[in-house]
């Protein structure tokens, strides 16, 4: 029997997209639709005193403006409801959504966000999420900035200590980076003469945008439809709504399709980015190489929202100890509000921040022992029937494999031993 | 601000149409005649995503004003092959796996066109060289690098019809 | 002065979300011709799981590649899927779309058995756009026959639904301990680099990249999803940075917010370790996410091997390794004169 399995097929529509044809969400169009456009705060942390829309309404081409008053549930969030769409009594980051506008043209909308009066009272901003952790810090939701603290104890921390030869402590920090998928977030609602909304969306996940629009919309999820278009790039950072209600609004105030695609520079200040970590390590390991207790402390800045923020960071602390055997582990992870650039979804999902302090203190490590990097990763690689720090026990685990083979294919530094559970 | 006729020659094939001075030619080829082949990832130059190629040279066409692309020949991925007759790049690209999510692809394809034009025994730096200004997000260039080699190859051993 | 050196670096990483049940669903119909359509809400990104999806479907009705079709991503036209996130669609819409394809199968099977004139379906396997008896392949019937059979002259469509949801417990919010996840992949990748003292240039000469990904659905693509990863991680670790001031990102363009390009990106070489495991469908878990995490820190290590400095701040720009050149420099230099 021939097997479809294992063979090295290419995409089935690679053909649409070397040939131009593939519909990416940038490429929507309908004859009639009118181009959308954002108006986003001009100061990071301010309570909004005045919105007039007036003079933008009576633009001629603007179809339709929307503020928080036109959002029927102005709110959204995962495990943390705290982001309006439309920004109300307040501002928290330089992305925050303001307004929105539909006009017959993209010029015709850009000069109606010009024609927008907001008036602020600019709020004290902070930055950075270690003073955002200080008690007297300026405060962007209710009483305190720490949106969230998760624990991992493994073990007994103490007692780790006290076994151990040597201490190596470091301080590790990973920047805050971009999805930069090629094709901007981009999309098209379009409503039927039977109230029937269709947004098309060049989006991860349509089952969330579907039902967040219905809450959002207060619209019932059959008469909601979203049909992803090709996507040119997700990364996590199309992994929720973003535009999808803005256009909807707007598509069933004026009857008529409207589109949005967000310009590069949108994509950088409004749209979600991977969190920026501060990684505290502290590891105990024996003469011998034997690691026998790992403590961290992770700052994560959420920025102004928590987004994925929450999830994000449990991901990165049930991986905090790395692929390692551990028998001691204490982990503790803050996530913390700021006036920065929202932290979402973002390829790897805390673990890419985690996998680099981790594994730069792994090497420190080992110098201090005088022991190859790679022998010390093999004495504490995990194996099967190893345990992550959560307790839960492993089956398949191939990771000396996986060092074996990286090192069959590029060579190491020294010859190394291989034991058989590495074949 | 006024408006002008203008011939523009796409593929091939001629279109009569109303432009003003500052509208861009990705704009132009995107929204007026269609070509929605031609992506835009940026605006501002630097992605590649726009690339055309005019009288054979790679362009970035979110740079140029339409008006500068008249009496002169632009090629967009449109023009390059079509699914029933690829060209042997695309037939490369798509064998190699050197699309993922494809949005590079059309501007990619473009700027290998022209580097084999001119150069049919291309080294791999060459080739490096010659899409080192199309990003590309998802593929980290290795197939693309790939099928560019074997498109080469094919052209020159005479199974492909440049 | 150029200086080269090799730095290692491993990882572990789940499939699916944490703790969250997430779900995808999934239908088959096996048409009268032995084609098939998959409906399933899965999305495209580019990572190539319509493809693998549609290799599983075919694999499991043992039906050619080229017979399947794919329908995807609309919510009112595909069922439920949780979404194209968490490296989770070949491991769990994958087992979701076997699921689905395994009921079509059952009443091909159950059509065919009548068909063949044997006792029970359990004899029968499919393969090669046939219906065979296991152990004597040369009893069979085509798919299309029996799909045929099956819907106009038995009234029942070979259709088929499927779901998969990978069992999962929510962590004790003091202790953290629990199941998160259903499935684990594991990583290690080498990088080899060139550092230049005098500027500070990182040079990335090769990339060992070695994958667990249980089962390789299609290498092909697999193979693209470790080099994309290998230069979102390269990226990472030594350019991308977006700088904000008061809450302003000062580099909203590709201008100044550097993306690796083609002369950036070394040689890769790529190791699909495969152990299959028995949750996955065909025994695959995922490889999505977890090609970049190794790459910014066996970057770092490389660039220690090199030069004896260690970046603890990512991106590892030029500017930072020569100020901890210079750094270290002027302690020798404090050193010797004691
Ligand atoms: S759109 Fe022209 S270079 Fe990016
Ligand atoms: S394939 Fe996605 S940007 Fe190149």
């Amino acid at each position: 029997m021939t097997h479809v399995i294992g063979q090295r097929i290419p995409r089935h529509d690679a053909i649409l997209q070397v040939t131009g044809k593939a519909e990416y969400g940038i490429d929507l169009a309908r004859r009639g639709m009118l181009h959308a456009k954002v108006l986003r705060s001009a100061l990071p942390h301010a309570k909004l005193l005045k919105l007039d829309t007036t003079r933008a309404r009576n633009l001629p081409g603007v179809a339709a403006v929307i503020t928080a008053a036109d959002v029927p549930n102005n709110r959204f969030g995962f495990t943390h409801l705290d982001q309006p769409l439309l920004a109300e009594d307040k501002v928290r980051y330089r992305g925050d959504a303001i307004a929105a506008i539909a006009a017959d043209s993209l010029k015709t909308a850009e000069e109606a966000l010009r024609l927008i009066d907001v008036e602020y009272e600019p709020l004290p901003g902070i930055f950075d999420p270690v003073q955002a952790m200080e008690p007297d810090a300026p405060k962007i939701h209710g009483e305190s900035n720490i949106a969230s603290h998760i624990k991992i104890r493994y073990g007994d921390i103490e007692l780790g200590w006290s076994r151990s030869d040597e201490i190596v402590e470091d301080t590790l920090t990973t920047q805050m980076i971009e999805h930069a998928s090629i094709e901007p977030h981009a999309a098209l609602a379009e409503v039927d003469g039977r109230g029937m909304v269709t947004v098309h969306s060049s989006v991860q996940r349509p089952f969330l945008i579907a039902t967040d629009l219905s809450k959002i919309l207060k619209i019932p999820l059959n008469r909601i439809r979203v049909v992803v278009t090709a996507v040119g790039g997700g990364f996590g950072g199309k992994n929720e709504i973003t535009m999808e209600p803005y256009i909807c609004l707007l598509a069933l105030k004026t009857g008529k399709p409207v589109k949005l695609v967000y310009t590069r520079e949108e994509e950088f200040q409004a749209t979600t980015v991977r969190h920026p970590y501060i990684v505290k390590y502290k590891s105990g390991v024996k003469k011998d190489g034997t690691l026998v207790a790992r403590q961290a402390r992770i700052v994560s800045d959420a920025g102004a929202y928590v987004s994925w923020g929450e999830s994000t960071l449990s991901k990165a602390c049930i991986h905090g100890a790395g692929p390692y055997r551990i028998p001691n582990v204490k982990i503790d992870g803050y996530l913390v509000y700021t006036n920065n650039s929202i932290g979402g979804a973002m390829r790897g999902f805390g673990v890419p921040q985690l996998g680099f302090a981790h594994e730069v203190h792994t090497d420190h490590i080992a110098e201090k022992l005088g022991i190859d990097p790679l022998e010390f990763r093999l004495k504490n690689a995990l194996v099967d029937g190893s345990s992550l720090p959560t307790g839960q026990v492993l089956e398949s685990v191939p990771l000396k494999e996986t060092m074996r083979q990286a090192v069959q294919l590029i060579g190491w530094k020294k010859e190394v031993a291989w034991d058989e559970k590495a074949r | 601000m006024i408006e002008r006729q203008i011939e523009l020659r796409v593929n091939g094939q001629s279109f009569t149409i109303l432009v003003k001075p500052q509208d861009l030619l990705v704009d132009v080829l995107r929204d007026q005649l269609g070509f929605t082949g031609t992506k835009k990832g940026c605006g501002t130059g630097e992605c590649g995503a726009c690339t055309i190629l005019l009288d054979g040279k790679p362009v970035n066409s979110c740079l140029m004003p339409a008006l500068r692309a008249r009496n002169k020949d632009i090629i967009t991925i449109e023009g390059l092959g079509t699914p029933e007759h690829l060209h042997p790049l695309q037939q490369a690209f798509i064998e190699n796996a050197a699309v993922q999510c494809g949005f590079c692809a059309p501007g990619m394809l473009l700027s290998a066109k022209a580097l084999l034009d001119a150069n049919s025994h291309p080294t791999e730096t060459e080739i490096r060289q010659a899409i080192s200004g199309n990003l590309c997000r998802c593929t980290g260039y290795a197939k693309i690098v790939q099928a560019v080699k074997a498109a080469a190859q094919a052209m020159t051993q005479g199974d492909g019809n440049p | 002065m150029k200086k080269r050196g090799k730095g290692i670096a491993c990882m572990v990483y789940p499939i699916g979300f944490t703790s969250y049940p997430n779900p995808s669903a999934a239908f088959v119909q096996v048409n009268q011709d032995g084609s098939a359509v998959v409906l399933t809400g899965a999305t495209d990104v580019g990572q190539g799981s319509t493809t693998a999806l549609a290799q599983i479907a075919a694999e499991e009705l043992g039906i050619a590649y080229d017979a399947v079709t794919m329908v995807t991503s609309d919510t009112q036209r595909t069922p439920f899927d949780l979404g194209s996130v968490a490296s989770r669609v070949t491991y769990i819409t994958g087992n979701a779309v076997k699921r689905a394809a395994g009921d079509a199968k059952k009443t091909l099977l159950q059509v065919a058995a009548e068909m063949l004139d044997v006792m029970s379906p359990d004899e029968l396997e499919a393969g090669d756009g046939k219906i065979y008896v296991k152990n004597s392949p040369d009893r069979n019937v085509s798919v299309a026959a029996v799909a045929r059979e099956a819907t106009l002259v038995k009234g029942r469509p070979p259709i088929g639904e499927g779901s998969y949801n990978p069992t999962t417990t929510f962590l004790d919010p003091e202790t953290g301990h629990g199941k998160p996840y259903e499935a684990y992949v594991f990583a290690t990748q080498i990088a080899e680099v060139e550092v230049d003292t005098e500027t500070g240039q990182v040079d990335v000469l090769k990339i060992a990249a070695a994958h667990d990904c249980g089962k390789a659905i299609n290498p092909l693509l697999v193979e693209g999803q470790i080099e994309g990863g290998v230069a979102m991680g390269l990226g990472y670790g030594l350019m991308e940075e977006m700088v904000l001031e008061n809450g302003v990102v000062k580099n909203p363009q590709f201008t100044d917010y550097i993306l690796p390009t083609a002369l950036d990106m070394p040689l890769i070489e790529t190791a699909i370790v495969e152990v299959p495991v028995s949750t996955g469908p065909f025994g695959a878990k995922g490889v999505g996410e977890p090609s970049l995490i190794p790459t910014a820190p066996a970057i770092v290590n490389a660039i220690y091997d090199a030069i004896g400095i260690r970046i603890y701040d990512l991106p590892a720009t030029p500017s930072k390794i020569l100020a901890a050149l210079k750094e270290k420099e002027r302690a020798n230099i404090l050193k010797e004169e004691e």
